[in-house]
């Protein structure tokens, strides 16, 4: 599982789910997660606030099926309320996930823009 | 999406999530499931949008900013009620503390993130099952809640219907009567009526219907209204048994029936008349003695024999002025403690024996009870009733419509009645009715009944059935008396007594003479005026009441007629 | 509280046995009891051995059975009383009306 970015089952089944509005769901995950890219890196030093963004794009990109993406938000949850932990070279692995899964998100897209 | 389970009704469902895809997501999952969305990225929102919408059902996401999901969740239920608006976390959270935090919040169940629409349309369905149930249950609450104070409405007003009928005797005035019944007795069938006779005797019945609840009070009003309608024209007890009995018998179903006890305390004859069917023994307390005579119960409860198999043979105690009849309902003996053991009568015994003051004998009682199991039942009558000297004898009037110009002033009629009719009628009553429609014996009613009813049984006791008077020397003698009365009379075959009624106008209104005969061998009337008038006595005392009440009293052909004289004069 | 009925082989006798308290909550089992065979048998019996408890509820559901097995010309015995039972019937006079023993 660690290999996947990103679960082919899982789009073809939103697409199911969510039929005419499958591009616009793309469009909204890709809007927000970049917000949260950005929001992880203003809180480099701050646990908490680090703790809580990643709960929430864990969230969301779980959903999508960016199964490494979630993972890793996952593990900076779980770190960030220990001690000690280095979460800045974890904010960079979802950082570098991100910038891998982002183009294919968007290709994704693409097949749906007349 | 017509593979999901079914949706059973619309709902409108507020979705509180701060991640925008997943809002999406969920949003176009529950509309495609056919229900109403409202959507909120934060909790504040989430709240205002549940107190202007009502929707019926949450889905929560835990952490979001502003205010988060356990806080929301919080109001929501609140601001809910006593409704329940199912609340679902949205949440991948694992760990147990957060997940109890959900619950503490008022969380009601959970659903993982990645979402899986099917198991989303399930547990929608299920709690909306759940809320369904509730609001069922709720409305049901209400409805039995109605109906209980509706209930409780109806039996106030059937009590205070009844209360008036109940107590329309002489319960509450007398004197000489104390009791203590618990304020809803009579939803548990307990029934304790009084009443004076015309010649002043009392009539107490102390009754217990089978069952409970209204079923137990509504033969109540048909006993009561024989009650006090024979008791106010004279019949005895034996008469107004046998009509008691009769009614109920008419119209209670077969499983329902009257425990009763009938007395008629006389402080004339200075004796108490009993018939017990089916209610625990009461007692006669001789006050010189501390002696309890027991009450006991011999006859089967009123309305379960037919007319034909009644049995309404009583029994007659003496008493002294002062001594106490105690009569009281199987809520006594039959309160339970923890343990269901009952209190029973060997108790009520000590208590009895225990008794200092006669006065403070409920007290007592109640007292004994509340240590033997703490807490009241409400099914307990209790009466006592002491022996006084007679009131001032008074007809307990029906209301005469007529302005009195129809009085008949001048006519005579006679009467026989022969064995088989003395054996079971009494016809005071009707002689008593006849005799008021003269307007000017009318302040007399009680006076010339009291003087009818001790003729009457003298012809009848000593004339007819032969019994001697002597016999009712001692309280042994006395019920002896009353045993070979109640055979001798069961026995008769032959024999009469004869009342000849006599009215005339006078110039200043009129008189009545009353003649009664006897079939007896009459008695040495020389002998028996010359006995000194001794109130304590047990027999002799009837010619003297005569004597004091009638204007002018003769006998003649040997003591076998007696002849007494009530005058009046002419209303303004 | 249990009630059982049995009639007996030659279908003569009818017994029903009351376990526990017989009272007002009892009326519809001790209906059932003997309203359930079709064939009327000559005699009733009520057997109390195991009845613990009896109030005004159940002399009535006695005088229900009275009824149903002909009144003045049914032969209704109860059997087996204990001694508080007993006082119950004894009070209300029932020996008058049914074979107690």
């Amino acid at each position: 599982m660690a290999d996947i970015h990103l679960d082919p089952d899982v789009l073809s089944g939103l697409q199911d789910v969510m039929e005419g509005e499958y591009p616009k769901l793309l469009d909204t995950f890709l809007d927000d997660s970049q917000k949260r890219i950005e929001a992880l890196r203003k809180a480099r030093d701050d646990a908490k606030a680090l703790g809580r963004i990643a709960h929430s794009f864990k969230g969301s990109s779980g959903n999508l099926g960016a199964v490494r993406l979630a993972q890793l938000c996952q593990r900076l949850e779980t770190e960030s309320v220990k001690p000690s932990s280095d979460l800045g070279e974890l904010v960079d692995q979802i950082d570098h996930e991100f910038a891998l899964v982002r183009p294919l998100y968007e290709s994704e897209r693409q097949r749906f823009s007349f | 999406m017509s593979a999901l389970a079914p949706v059973l009704e619309a709902l409108t469902i507020l979705i509180a999530e701060d991640s925008a895809a997943d809002r999406l997501l969920l949003s176009t999952i529950i509309r495609r499931q056919g229900h109403q969305v409202l959507t909120a990225s934060n909790g504040v929102e989430a709240v205002e949008i549940f107190a202007h919408e009502r929707p019926q059902l949450v889905l929560m996401d835990a952490l979001m900013p502003v205010m988060d999901g356990f806080e929301a969740a919080r109001q929501i239920k609140q601001l809910a009620g006593e409704a329940l608006v199912p609340v679902i976390f949205l949440t991948s959270l694992r760990e147990s503390e957060a997940l109890a935090q959900c619950l503490d919040a008022g969380g009601d169940d959970f659903l993982p993130k990645p979402y899986n629409p099917l198991i989303l349309a399930a547990k929608i369905n299920a709690m909306d099952r759940l809320r369904r149930l509730q609001a069922t249950v709720l409305q049901q609450r209400d409805l039995i809640a109605r109906h209980h104070e509706h209930l409780l409405h109806e039996q106030r007003a059937a009590k205070a219907v009844f209360d008036k009928v109940a107590h329309s005797g002489c319960i509450n005035a007398a004197p000489n009567i104390r009791y203590l019944q618990s304020p809803y007795a009579l939803f548990n069938g307990d029934l304790l009526l009084a009443a004076y006779t015309p010649s002043g005797d009392m009539h107490v019945l102390l009754g217990d219907f089978t069952g409970h609840g209204l079923p137990a009070a509504i033969g109540a009003m048909p006993l009561a209204e024989v009650f006090y309608g024979m008791t106010a024209k004279g019949y005895g007890l034996t008469q107004t048994l046998r009509e008691m009995n009769a009614k109920l018998k008419r119209i209670l179903p077969v499983d329902m029936f009257c425990c009763a006890t009938l007395l008629c305390l006389s402080a004339q004859r200075r004796a108490v008349e009993v018939w017990n069917g089916g209610m625990p023994e009461g007692y006669v307390h001789e006050v010189a003695t501390g002696r309890r005579t027991p009450l006991i119960s011999r006859h089967l409860p009123l309305g379960v024999l037919s007319a034909e198999a009644f049995d309404d043979s009583t029994e007659v105690w003496p008493m002294a002025l002062g001594d106490r009849v105690f009569l009281l309902s199987d809520g006594v003996l039959d309160t339970a403690d923890a343990n269901d053991q009952l209190f029973g009568a060997a108790r009520l015994q000590q208590v009895f024996a225990a008794n200092r003051e006669p006065d403070r004998l409920f007290e007592d009682i109640e007292q004994a009870l509340a240590a033997f199991r703490g807490q009241a039942r409400d099914d307990v009558s209790m009466v006592e009733i002491t022996l006084l000297s007679a009131p001032p004898l008074r007809v307990a009037e029906p209301m005469y419509a007529d302005s009195g110009q129809s009085s008949p002033l001048d006519w005579s009629v006679s009467f026989e009645f022969r064995a088989q009719t003395l054996k079971n009628y009494n016809p005071l009553p009707y002689l008593l009715q006849l005799l008021l429609e003269v307007h000017g014996l009318r302040e007399q009613g009680g006076a010339l009944y009291s003087v009818m009813a001790e003729l009457y049984s003298n012809a009848l006791e000593h004339g007819v059935l032969g019994l001697d008077s002597a016999l009712k020397r001692d309280a042994q003698g006395f019920a002896q008396y009353y045993r070979q009365r109640n055979e001798r009379l069961a026995h008769l075959n032959s024999g009469y007594v004869r009342v000849h009624v006599q009215v005339s106008p006078t110039d200043q209104g009129g008189t009545m003479t009353l003649r009664v005969e006897d079939s007896g061998s009459g008695f040495d009337i020389e002998k028996e005026l010359a006995r000194p008038v001794d109130a304590d006595r047990l027999s002799g005392r009837g010619l003297s009441l005569v004597r004091q009440l009638s204007s002018a009293v003769g006998w003649s052909d040997g003591g076998r007629s007696v002849c007494v004289e009530f005058c009046w004069e002419a209303l303004a | 509280m249990s009630i059982e009925s049995e009639v007996s082989l030659d279908g003569k006798k009818l017994t029903i046995a009351i376990k526990g308290r017989f009272d007002f909550g009892s009326h519809q089992q001790f209906r059932e009891s003997y309203e359930r065979f079709y064939k009327v048998p000559e005699i009733y019996i009520v057997d109390l051995k195991e009845t613990t408890y009896m109030d005004s509820s159940a002399l009535g559901m006695l005088l229900l059975l009275r009824d149903h097995a002909g009144g003045d010309e049914a032969e209704v015995q109860v059997l087996n009383s204990n001694s508080d039972v007993r006082k119950i019937l004894a009070i209300s006079n029932f020996d008058k009306l049914f074979d107690i023993s």
